[in-house]
């Protein structure tokens, strides 16, 4: 199976502390991979690194086999990297349709000039853009607040329009930061079947995730890191069952 | 000949002590910086109270009068400024502009105040500014440039001192460091922010008389040069980094005192401005050598 | 005379006008914080000024030039809002302005310190006020068209959301780069074409015209009307340009009545500073005023801090 991200001997340092040593990971199509370890082991440096919040020091990143480690962050997402965020980071002054229109890649209103001189056909995609925005907001639940300003959300919705919004572009990858963190009940089920769908449609997905029975749940294959190093990858079952993993995890995140 | 070590020699030491009140303008800029957390463009506006009030008094009743009395209005004006202008702009939540636009308003409006009171022709602050020169060597020292590398030794040597030894001093780092930790701690901040102001008056205070008895001015100037100077310094040395500002204020003063072997007086001005543009660009946390240095030597141990 | 007198208000407060607005665009709505504003209208109107006297370029083509020259001089400009925001840009465009000033001031295209005079005028014969008030005030409502069509369209709606969150929108595919980089050009070019009609119509520049106290005075404008609103700097031009002219009656001398119009100016800016950040037009939803920049305050950043999570 081809890998859609495939990360290779990526390191990174701020002064002396080291967040990427030496990392080398697939992501494949289909699969849900789980980023498991301590607080500080570098699992949300790795989602900077790929999506080029953080420029590495050596390695390289490829996605779809083309290079992608010397591109800003608008390049990658174009090219088909999304993510969200543990805090969701919305347009605070938009409103949840607003924000989602944004995600729209390749769009007329995306240039100054663009967007004066392209205007009809801009609206012609701006109509379409919506009813994708609205369908995307339907499946996670929050089509009747399409019109609110995304700051009047609750927490566990700006989460669910955080998804929402990383779908719109329609990315071949998918990182997630903490889906789960701080969310529940029926905002966790619309969480968890989104990712699973996802999934099914062949975009690779990643999450970063505490919550172990989630990970258990959810993904197929889970990756250990500790002190920016990649210590085990495998079937989530196993790598709960090794015992030093385990202690290393709830030894240090105590 | 222009390359005449005694030339040389004297570019060298005329760039020192020029730079004797920039240093002391950075050191009270840096200062503000970092224990109020505001570029304070406001100092202008200092550099005006003082000189004016110092003006004002220094023909009349003497210069040791004029620079009390310059002191306790200075301070005064400082004091008002933290406590009826950055003091609710800082619980407002203000953003960075606003304190941009009040500090350089004020600036302005003092430069105006000064302007309608005194004018726009230059002046200083005693009738005769020539102190008498002697040769050390082939360089020649005047009285002023003497006393000016004295006074501005001395001055950063003592607020150093403050800062490490003394109980208010640790206090200022304190809050500096983490206004919250602090006041749990017992220090008040509005108090430190008070210290910091006086601190930065006197600095500016002592370095506008220094400019007086040197060469004549307008009110526009301290903005427009001076503060700009002391701008430049401070973002050189890095945010935070009080020392480092005097240190790079004298590498500036020096550097532009040699700059006039290449190019015309006029155009150094524009050396400083792009300094701090091109300064500020690159390295945003200022220049910090030993950095630059150890970056190397760690990739270098990792392969 | 007093018609006159009005005419000639109304103009400088056109002027100011596109100043204001197109600086909004910058500051409101792109949220950085530029003060060298003032340079472009420099270099706007030196340009067209120096075209028109010495190649004989016609008026139209040399204001649509300067235009074009501002819209390339904004990028050095916009290329450093990358690294560095909030104070650190601050100081930035503070130091082009005052270098490309310091240009100006001594080269002699530009006629040095002494300034431009006898540039050719925009319009001849007794009603020539008039008529560049007439071409201005076109301007302004053509401008305030385009910015309202901008702000109302996809493109206003990435600016809000860049305001909001950088990382978060460049995350989607939107470069935040080219945005900032555009709506720079398009406001330096309104800035630099209001200098080319400036300079035909007073047919006088001196470098002293586009200082520091032009910035405050247009950053004032900008704020006193509202950040990041539509009708707001068009007022607050109006406001700032008028009061302090209510001074003019008293017949005083200019080594006074100038010191004073600024004290009066001043006083203004803080006055409104502390009691209306929000501005004229500003109100408490959807943002505005001095303070629509949410949690970016004049707190130095550390030096040495971890990115690391």
């Amino acid at each position: 199976m081809s890998a859609v991200l495939q990360i290779t001997a990526l390191c990174k340092s701020f002064g002396g502390l080291i967040v990427a040593d030496n990392i080398t990971l697939r992501l494949h199509p289909g699969q849900i991979v789980g980023l498991i370890g301590p607080n500080g082991a570098g699992k949300t440096s790795l989602f900077n690194l790929v999506t080029g919040a953080v420029r590495p020091d050596s390695g390289r990143i490829e996605l779809d086999g083309t290079r992608i480690d010397g591109m800003t962050m608008a390049e990658r997402a174009r090219m088909g990297i999304a993510r969200t965020w543990q805090h969701a980071r919305s347009f605070r002054s938009l409103t949840v349709l607003d924000n989602l229109l944004l995600g729209v890649r390749d769009y007329p209103g995306d240039s100054l000039f663009g967007s004066l001189l392209r205007r009809r056909a801009g609206i012609a995609q701006e109509r379409e853009a919506e009813a994708r925005a609205m369908a995307l907001l339907e499946r996670v639940r929050l089509a009747h607040k399409a019109h609110a300003l995304a700051a009047e959300l609750s927490y566990g919705q700006q989460k669910l329009m955080g998804m929402a919004r990383a779908l719109m572009g329609d990315g071949a990858c998918l990182l997630l930061d903490e889906p789960m963190a701080a969310v529940e009940g029926r905002t966790y089920a619309i969480m968890r079947d989104v990712i699973q769908e996802e999934a099914q449609r062949g975009q690779a997905v990643c999450l970063v995730e505490h919550n172990v029975s989630f990970v258990r749940d959810l993904c197929s294959r889970g990756v250990f890191m500790a002190a920016g190093r990649v210590l085990a990858d495998g079937p989530v079952d196993e790598l709960m069952r090794v015992k030093e993993l385990n202690a290393l995890y709830f030894g240090a995140a105590a | 000949m222009i390359w005449n070590p005694a030339i040389l020699a004297q570019l060298a030491w005329t760039g020192l002590s020029n730079a004797s009140f920039t240093c002391l303008f950075a050191i009270s800029l840096a200062l503000v910086l970092k224990v109020n957390r505001v570029w304070n463009f406001a100092q202008a506006g200092m550099m005006v109270v003082s000189y004016g009030c110092m003006l004002a008094i220094a023909r009349p009743l003497g210069l040791p009068t004029a620079l009390g009395f310059g002191l306790i209005a200075t301070i005064g004006f400082s004091l008002a400024l933290e406590r009826y202008g950055f003091r609710p702009l800082r619980r407002r939540g203000s953003s960075s502009l606003t304190f941009f636009i009040f500090t350089l308003v004020v600036s302005q409006f003092c430069t105006y105040v000064a302007e309608l009171i005194f004018g726009t022709e230059p002046t200083t602050l005693i009738d005769d500014v020539v102190t008498p020169i002697s040769m050390i060597g082939d360089v020649a020292v005047s009285g002023w440039d003497l006393r000016a590398v004295g006074v501005t030794t001395a001055l950063a040597l003592m607020l150093a001192g403050f800062l490490r030894l003394t109980r208010w001093g640790q206090r200022l780092i304190a809050v500096a460091d983490s206004p919250d930790l602090a006041e749990l701690y017992g220090t008040s901040r509005d108090t430190a922010y008070a210290v910091g102001m006086t601190l930065a008056a006197i600095l500016t205070t002592i370095g506008m008389l220094l400019l007086g008895t040197k060469a004549a001015t307008v009110p526009a100037s301290a903005l427009q040069e001076f503060l700009v100077q002391a701008l430049l310094a401070t973002i050189l040395a890095g945010v935070g980094n009080i020392f480092a500002a005097a240190v790079a204020a004298v590498v500036v003063g020096v550097g532009q005192s040699f700059a006039v072997l290449f190019m015309a007086s006029k155009w150094t001005p524009l050396l400083v401005y792009a300094l701090m543009a091109v300064a500020i660009v690159l390295f945003p946390a200022g220049v910090n050598v030993r950095a630059v240095l150890r970056i190397p030597s760690l990739a270098w141990a990792r392969r | 005379m007093p018609v006159q007198y009005l005419i000639t208000l109304a103009t400088l407060a056109a002027l100011s006008g596109l100043l204001a607005i197109s600086l909004n665009l910058v500051l409101g709505y792109g949220g950085l914080l530029s003060v060298a504003h003032p340079m472009f209208y420099g270099i706007g109107a030196y340009t067209s000024a120096i075209l028109a006297m010495h190649a004989g370029v016609p008026l139209p083509v040399a204001a649509v030039a300067a235009a074009l020259v501002c819209a390339l001089a904004s990028a050095p400009l916009a290329v450093c809002s990358l690294r560095v925001s909030g104070d650190y840009f601050v100081i930035v465009s503070m130091g082009f302005q005052l270098g490309v000033l310091q240009i100006i001031n001594n080269i002699d295209l530009t006629g040095a310190t002494g300034g431009l005079s006898n540039i050719p005028a925009l319009f001849d014969g007794p009603s020539r006020g008039a008529l560049s008030l007439g071409i201005l005030l076109l301007a302004v409502a053509a401008v305030m068209v385009l910015i309202q069509s901008i702000i109302h369209g996809p493109f206003g709606r990435a600016l809000t959301a860049m305001r909001n969150d950088e990382d978060a929108l460049a995350m989607l595919g939107r470069d935040p780069m080219r945005m900032k980089m555009s709506i720079f050009a398009l406001s330096s070019a309104i800035a630099g074409f209001a200098g080319a009609l400036y300079a035909h119509i007073f047919q006088y520049l001196s470098p002293t015209q586009f200082g520091l106290e032009t910035s405050t005075a247009l950053l004032t404008m900008v704020v006193v009307g509202g950040t990041a609103t539509i009708w707001g700097p068009l007022l607050g031009a109006l406001v700032i340009t008028v009061v302090p002219q209510a001074i003019q009656f008293l017949q005083l001398p200019v080594s006074v009545s100038a010191p004073l119009q600024g004290i009066i100016f001043s006083l203004l800016v803080l006055l409104f500073l502390f009691l209306r950040p929000q501005g004229l037009m500003g109100g408490s939803r959807g943002g505005g005023g001095l303070d629509a920049w949410s949690g970016r305050r004049l707190i130095a950043a550390r030096p040495g801090m971890n990115p690391a999570a």
